[in-house]
């Protein structure tokens, strides 16, 4: 009891079933959409049609006429802080003068029922004055006389990297590479409960990731102390970045508070689609140095991405992608620089992978033509170039802890290939369609490796908090985990009960709801409440063993539950931090400005049809080193889940836009892959320790997104000779122009 | 949404006489699409007529060795159905190639047939489209086409038909049998859709008050082979970039039956008779297939979005009737 007890049969690295598992397969769980009081009202959100324009004036008239309406609000409704911002307070609750893109929110109906609430909104008028709309970021960032998207500079970021000053190579290969905005395509739409309190605060039921950031932006827009915000987790459909910033939450509070009735706000499929951010499409311009031997001697690149009207989270977007620019690769020289523009096309921010997808997919496009050059096999001159455990970051911050690239490379190319088709039309590319019966298809092999950080980096206070409760139930020891980390679908709330188990010897563990009487939990984000959370939970569990050491020291004989009998329950809080990380230098990008790393390899085979443009991906075959495997049936979801969309990344995956507007905001035509198109994955997973970390985890989630991407591509690359720069390609890229 | 009024039609004599008397009234059947374009505020209607009651739910088998599909008949069931899956794998083919179960097991015939496009255009009601809004212009021609036609399109719209179970019926002669006040009109299905040159909001000959009460088609041609073939961008549940229904019958290796039908390149199911015209009599070769796909394919006209579907059309056709050769050989 009073040590570290594996004993128990759902601890760490056993494959603990998820409480939620059940009953999301069978349709049962509840989501934050719905949530449900009997006297609620509904809230709706008027949106601006136009990427840029200056608003004349509003008239509330026609709504605040309608039966049924309880309140319509504009910014002048807003009682406190007037914006809003994960990184940047720039993001207004509601339009003041000006909107920046389309979608915007202008104005806010609360009213008896949804219909009616749609209805009102859809009657408010509003004058706008269309302005120009600035939707070229290269344009945005390099032009002097393009207009101004906010009050500050276009360029939100710009991060250099300078390592070296030798850029003259035997072997030089180029490349401009695209890719483009991809949506994080979750499946609960953005939905939630405000409920007016007593004490003229309010709670909120909201699906999010990030329960404290959330309180700590609605409170001063509401001009509420933050207790006075309290703020729980409801059911999260889905999140993978795109619930890190505010969607609904304000307007909910607004609207509840104004009313004095509990509001319900669920946007619809095509209003989701404006009401988060999206990946930022990026345009890369590469160019690899190399000894006719494949080694590296430098990398110089610009990497350009959109942020869209608001901040949201770009500047840590783009630090990413300038830290990690040229993959985990040993190179003296480098010349990177990487830009975040404000533009009027939709706010970009956080989507799994996080700046690192985008470069990833450039450099790695770039080591395969390097590969080329050289006469090299992909797989050997990555092995050539890899880093390991002592190597230094472009960044010069030192890999130190193990980083086995090599290694993983070479199993990943050991594994079997998978046997040429079989003759199933239904496996060949088309699939259930039958397009081909195997004439014109071609078979492509193509890898590809990404290096992911793991937590929050440039020196972000990155912290989590548990309060761990051991007592009787029952007259049988029982935990209680409480913590404010969101489960978003990742396994959490398992894991989090797993590591109780393992370090309490208990096998009763309850994880109490997430919400904000306890502290913060940071973000189900960066791949990090594991390491985060689940330290914080190990180090409470830890204190409470303590404690009932010293209990059992001072009453020799008696048993854990006897202790717990005379003296009740023993709970402790904790928070748990990671190793301190560093700002990047801001003209040289040097800094330890990363805790930990996590590395991912992925082999992609393919089935191209090149008559008509049309790609199978056969296998997916990954290598992931995860320093502790903590429930093995989740972590393999993670990395099919996480390959998945890396798979939709490259070959079909994009948010349309023009002139600002969003064009396909629906999944009829904004296009996921179905499992038809999702191949079996063979998986090895690792497990080398990294010491800084609890039991010796890595983060998981993110890595394998990065690594399929340019795998999938250089995939087809292969089958089909075509150069392939921008992704998601498209049967027309890859047979028909 | 608006408010509508809601009927419930009990036989098709009721039903028909309710869409007389309400001027703007739309019938609803399994509302995969109806529903969504009320909600998006495109179909406005003062009354539905909810004509699921209606019993014409039945696949028969006529005399002459075709079938009769009544046209609130699922098209799940009709996919499945042992005449069609017998006599129309074809049709079998093309209707479980689109949409996804759950949208097929509510989708009735009729409706099919009635599928509004889903040009991205029209489903942005803050875009101009001619379709929705006559007059006020396509932003599909300067914006987003890669979905959008290349064959029978006009200067006012690009948009296609979606249909897939439609470019199948085209191929296999299907007829379409409505009915309203003024009685019993048969239409060949195609000439069912019209193109839409300066009045792309048109989209069928029917009249405002008739109602599809069914299809019939024609025994199929005997010794012939048949397939639908369809290009998407995704494995299932994505709208056709190309697809082709194919009728094929060869004599002493030329060709002495075609059908062959396009979807995803017009406004309508596209039969492609000027093919059809190349490939009668001639020798069953690729060459011969080449050469009919590209006499269809000279009056495509394409935007910068989709010409690549001009090159996907002929590469599909060759390979479609490739297949279907060497099935007829073998067979």
């Amino acid at each position: 009891m009073t040590s570290t007890d594996t004993r128990t049969s759902q601890g760490i690295g056993q494959s603990a079933p998820r409480p939620d598992g059940t009953l999301k397969v069978t349709g049962e769980f509840a989501y934050s959409s719905d949530l449900w009081l009997e006297d609620m009202v509904w809230g709706v959100t008027l949106r601006s049609p136009h990427p840029a324009a200056r608003i004349r004036s509003i008239d509330l008239g026609p709504a605040l006429a309608m039966p049924g309406v309880l309140a319509v609000l504009t910014h002048e409704d807003v009682p406190g802080e007037k914006h809003h911002g994960l990184e940047l307070r720039d993001q207004p609750v509601l339009a003041v003068d000006r909107v920046r893109y389309q979608g915007e929110p202008v104005a806010l109906v609360a009213a008896d029922h949804p219909e009616r609430a749609r209805r009102a909104a859809a009657a408010i008028v509003v004058d706008y004055e269309v302005t120009e709309a600035v939707t070229d970021a290269r344009r945005a960032a390099f032009d002097p006389a393009c207009p101004k998207v906010g009050e500050r500079g276009n360029i939100l970021r710009h991060q250099p990297v300078r390592v070296g000053s030798v850029f003259e190579a035997p072997v030089v290969v180029t490349g401009e590479y695209e890719v483009g905005m991809q949506d994080q395509a979750f499946l609960g739409p953005e939905s939630g409960l405000a409920v007016p309190a007593e004490d003229g605060g309010v709670d909120l039921y909201v699906a999010t990731q990030w329960l404290h950031v959330d309180r700590d932006q609605i409170a001063p827009c509401l001009g509420l102390p933050a207790e006075k915000v309290r703020v729980s987790l409801a059911g999260v459909g889905g999140a993978f970045g795109a619930r890190e910033d505010l969607s609904m939450q304000v307007h909910a509070c607004l609207l509840a508070l104004r009313t004095g009735r509990p509001v319900k706000m669920v946007y619809n499929r095509e209003e989701s689609f404006f009401g988060h951010v999206h990946r930022h499409p990026a345009w890369m311009r590469y160019e690899h140095g190399a000894t006719r031997d494949g080694r590296l001697i430098y990398v110089k690149a610009e990497i350009l991405l959109d942020g869209g009207a608001y901040c949201s989270s770009s500047p840590a977007v783009v630090g990413n992608a300038a830290s990690l620019g040229a993959g985990p690769y040993e190179v003296g020289n480098v010349e990177i620089d990487a830009y975040g523009v404000y533009t009027n096309n939709p706010p970009c921010g956080a989507m799994r992978g996080f700046g690192a997808v985008q470069a990833c997919f450039a450099y790695e496009s770039q080591m395969d033509r390097l590969a080329e050059a050289c006469g090299l096999s992909p797989v050997e001159l990555r092995i050539r170039n890899a880093v390991s455990q002592g190597s230094r970051l472009i960044t010069g911050q030192l890999i130190d802890s193990p980083a086995p690239l090599a290694g993983m490379l070479a199993e990943l190319e050991a594994f079997p290939l998978p046997a040429a088709s079989d003759g199933d039309l239904r496996e060949l590319p088309g699939g259930v369609a039958q397009t081909t019966h195997g004439e014109g298809v071609r078979r492509g092999v193509g890898y590809g490796v990404g290096i992911k950080n793991i937590c929050f980096s440039e020196g972000f206070d990155d912290y989590s908090t548990a309060r761990v409760r051991l007592e009787l139930a029952g007259g049988e020891p029982h935990v209680l985990v409480h913590t404010a980390a969101a489960e978003v679908g990742q396994g959490l709330v398992t894991v989090q009960a797993q590591v109780a188990r393992t370090e309490l010897g208990v096998e009763r563990v309850t994880v109490a709801p997430a919400d904000t009487t306890v502290g913060s939990a940071g973000s189900s984000s960066a791949s990090r409440q594991s390491y985060v959370t689940g330290g914080a939970v190990k180090t409470a569990c830890e204190a409470v063993r303590e404690r009932l050491a010293e209990l059992a020291a001072a009453h020799p004989g008696l048993t854990t539950t006897a202790l717990l009998q005379r003296f009740g329950p023993v709970e402790e809080t904790r928070e748990y931090r990671h190793r301190p990380t560093f700002p990047m230098d801001p003209s040289t990008g040097q800094g330890d400005s990363h805790t930990q790393l996590a590395l991912c390899v992925h082999r992609a085979v393919v089935d191209v049809d090149v008559e008509l443009g049309l790609v199978k991906v056969v296998e997916l075959a990954a290598v992931q080193d995860v320093g502790k495997v903590l429930n093995l049936l989740a972590l393999e979801g993670q990395i099919h889940g996480g390959s998945a969309q890396g798979l939709g990344l490259a070959l079909m995956e994009e948010v349309l836009v023009a002139d600002g507007r969003l064009r396909n905001p629906s999944f009829t035509d904004y296009l996921i892959p179905t499992i038809l198109d999702m191949p079996p994955m063979k998986v090895s997973i690792l497990e080398n320790p990294d010491p800084a970390a609890p039991y010796g985890l890595r983060g998981a989630g993110e890595p394998p997104t990065l690594s399929t991407t340019p795998a999938v591509v250089a995939a087809v690359r292969a089958a089909t000779g075509r150069a392939l720069s921008r992704v998601p390609i498209r049967p027309e890229h890859i047979a028909l122009t | 949404m608006r408010p509508f009024t809601y009927l419930r039609a009990p036989d098709v004599a009721t039903a028909v006489r309710a869409i007389s008397a309400e001027p703007g009234a739309k019938f609803i059947g399994g509302g995969t699409n109806l529903v969504d374009l009320l909600r998006e505020d495109i179909e406005q209607p003062g009354t539905v007529i909810d004509i699921t009651g209606l019993p014409l739910t039945g696949v028969e088998e006529l005399p002459d060795g075709g079938i009769r599909i009544g046209a609130l008949v699922r098209n799940s069931h009709l996919a499945a159905h042992r005449l069609v899956t017998t006599r129309y794998p074809m049709l079998s083919q093309a209707i479980l190639s689109g949409a996804s179960p759950q949208l097929r097991n509510m989708a009735t015939t009729g409706g099919n047939l009635l599928q509004r496009t889903r040009c991205l255009y029209f489903y942005d009601g803050a875009a101009a489209c001619n379709k929705r809004e006559p007059g006020s212009g396509c932003d599909a021609i300067g914006g987003f086409n890669r979905q959008h036609g290349v064959l029978g399109v006009s200067d006012d719209c690009l948009a296609t038909h979606p249909s897939d179970m439609c470019v199948a019926l085209a191929a296999l002669d299907a007829t379409v049998e409505t009915r309203s006040e003024h009685g019993v009109r048969r239409i060949p299905l195609v000439d069912l859709h019209r193109l839409p040159g300066t009045t792309p909001h048109r989209e069928t000959v029917l009249a405002a008050d008739e109602l599809i009460t069914a299809i019939e088609l024609p025994p199929p041609p005997s010794g012939a082979v048949s397939r639908y073939r369809k290009v998407r961008d995704r494995a299932s549940y994505a709208f056709a970039l190309v697809s082709v229904a194919a009728v094929l019958k060869v004599r002493d290796g030329s060709v002495s039956t075609v059908r062959l039908a396009l979807g995803g390149v017009a406004p309508k199911p596209w039969r492609a008779y000027a093919a059809e015209r190349a490939l009668l009599a001639a020798p069953a070769t690729e060459e011969s297939f080449t050469r009919a796909a590209e006499a269809e394919l000279t009056a495509a006209t394409a935007r910068p979005g989709n010409a690549f579907k001009i090159e996907l059309a002929r590469r599909t056709i060759v390979a479609t009737l490739r297949d279907l050769l060497a099935e007829g050989s073998a067979a």
